[in-house]
């Protein structure tokens, strides 16, 4: 793998202006921050080591969510049995307490706690797909990144979002 | 709360601002680790392909002690060749289908299930490509050395022998069954995950 200078000053340029693609996957797919920590290490490291195969056919964000995504997927198949451990033994405003940031508290905290919670109750695919139409990604650039077609795009995200309005009312009514 | 709700609220999260500060400690750690991995996959690729090339040699030295009369371990050389070559494919076919991080979801979810399977069948099937050719060797190369020997060496002696080819085939059953356990314990559990991770991404319903 090439360390060019301008290898590394891509990846901080990318970094740099796409961290949040990092922060937002680990979080979803880690509820504790523990965890989410070690993830987003995982995703960086994967972001760094497939730098070098980069072809530019795809935008930086399209290719660095792919990474992150196929990161998380692998991830947590690795760290399945603590993670049910954790979902049995918790509900979901256990987990958004124990992910929240402090940054987060200023404002719109609880609710962002309680969706983060509700995406990671969700199973995987619908995880990833939510996280993507919630970053504002248009159908083909899902479909970029998931590899389906727009037309099952659409229709697996509208099952999705049915899903997570239901935890959403839920977590909410707890809330009030 | 609707989803537009969700998207507001979604894009005003507060976020970690740019990694300038950090880029230089991620590198070096990534680089650090990075090397390691390199390392450890090469030596594990020169293990199984030396291991191969070291029997080899072993039996060809033993060739040797027993002069033009041990021609048939030149059988048992190629067998055990035979198991090296079927190692350096496995690696090359590794390293030339290897799907990266960046490929779509569905694309990389059906190549980890592809070589999941590959190497699934590869293990169950480990008496036929690693087993039968080891212990056909050894077999060989012991009853050369046995058949060349006086009548009264231990190595002449039926229940020596028995007691021998015993032990060896006990040692083959308990690596195969290692290989079973491999696959019940580790392979079968992914392949599940993955397969229905692959049913829940293109269900519709």
């Amino acid at each position: 793998m090439s360390t060019t200078p301008d290898h590394v000053a891509r990846f901080q340029s990318w970094l740099e202006e796409h961290r949040g693609i990092v922060v937002k996957v680990a979080r979803s797919f880690a509820p504790v921050s523990a965890d989410a920590a070690d993830l987003q290490q995982e995703m960086l490291l994967q972001l760094w080591t497939s730098l070098a195969s980069y072809a530019g056919q795809a935008k930086p964000s399209t290719w660095i969510y792919r990474v992150c995504l196929n990161t998380a997927l692998t991830w947590r198949r690795g760290t399945a049995r603590r993670e049910n451990r954790l979902e049995r033994g918790a509900d979901l405003e256990a987990i958004a307490a124990g992910a929240g940031s402090p940054a987060d508290h200023a404002g719109d905290g609880e609710v962002l706690d309680q969706l983060y919670a509700a995406i990671h109750a969700l199973p995987m695919f619908d995880r990833a797909l939510v996280l993507l139409a919630l970053d504002g990604l248009a159908y083909r650039e899902i479909a970029e990144i998931t590899g389906l077609t727009e037309n099952h795009v659409g229709v697996s995200l509208t099952r999705a979002r049915k899903r997570l309005a239901e935890l959403m009312k839920g977590a909410i009514d707890e809330l009030e | 709360m609707n989803w537009n709700d969700y998207e507001a609220i979604w894009k005003r999260q507060a976020l970690p601002a740019g990694a300038a500060a950090d880029v230089t400690e991620l590198r070096h750690s990534f680089e650090t680790k990075r090397r390691k991995l390199a390392a450890t996959l090469l030596v594990r690729d020169w293990v199984e392909a030396s291991a191969g090339l070291l029997g080899a040699i072993a039996f060809a030295f033993i060739w040797w002690l027993q002069g033009k009369s041990g021609w048939p371990i030149a059988g048992a050389i190629l067998l055990i060749l035979g198991v090296t070559a079927v190692f350096i494919r496995e690696r090359i076919r590794a390293h030339r289908l290897r799907l990266g991080a960046d490929a779509p979801l569905l694309a990389k979810l059906d190549a980890d299930l592809a070589e999941l399977h590959h190497q699934r069948r590869l293990l169950l099937s480990v008496w036929k490509w690693y087993l039968a050719p080891c212990g056909a060797a050894i077999v060989i190369v012991s009853l050369t050395i046995s058949l060349h020997r006086p009548a009264w060496d231990l190595a002449r002696d039926g229940r020596f022998l028995g007691v021998y080819f015993a032990c060896t085939a006990g040692m083959m059953w308990v690596v195969w069954l290692l290989n079973r356990q491999a696959v019940r314990k580790q392979l079968d559990p992914r392949v599940e995950e993955l397969e229905k991770l692959r049913r829940d991404l293109l269900s519709t319903s």
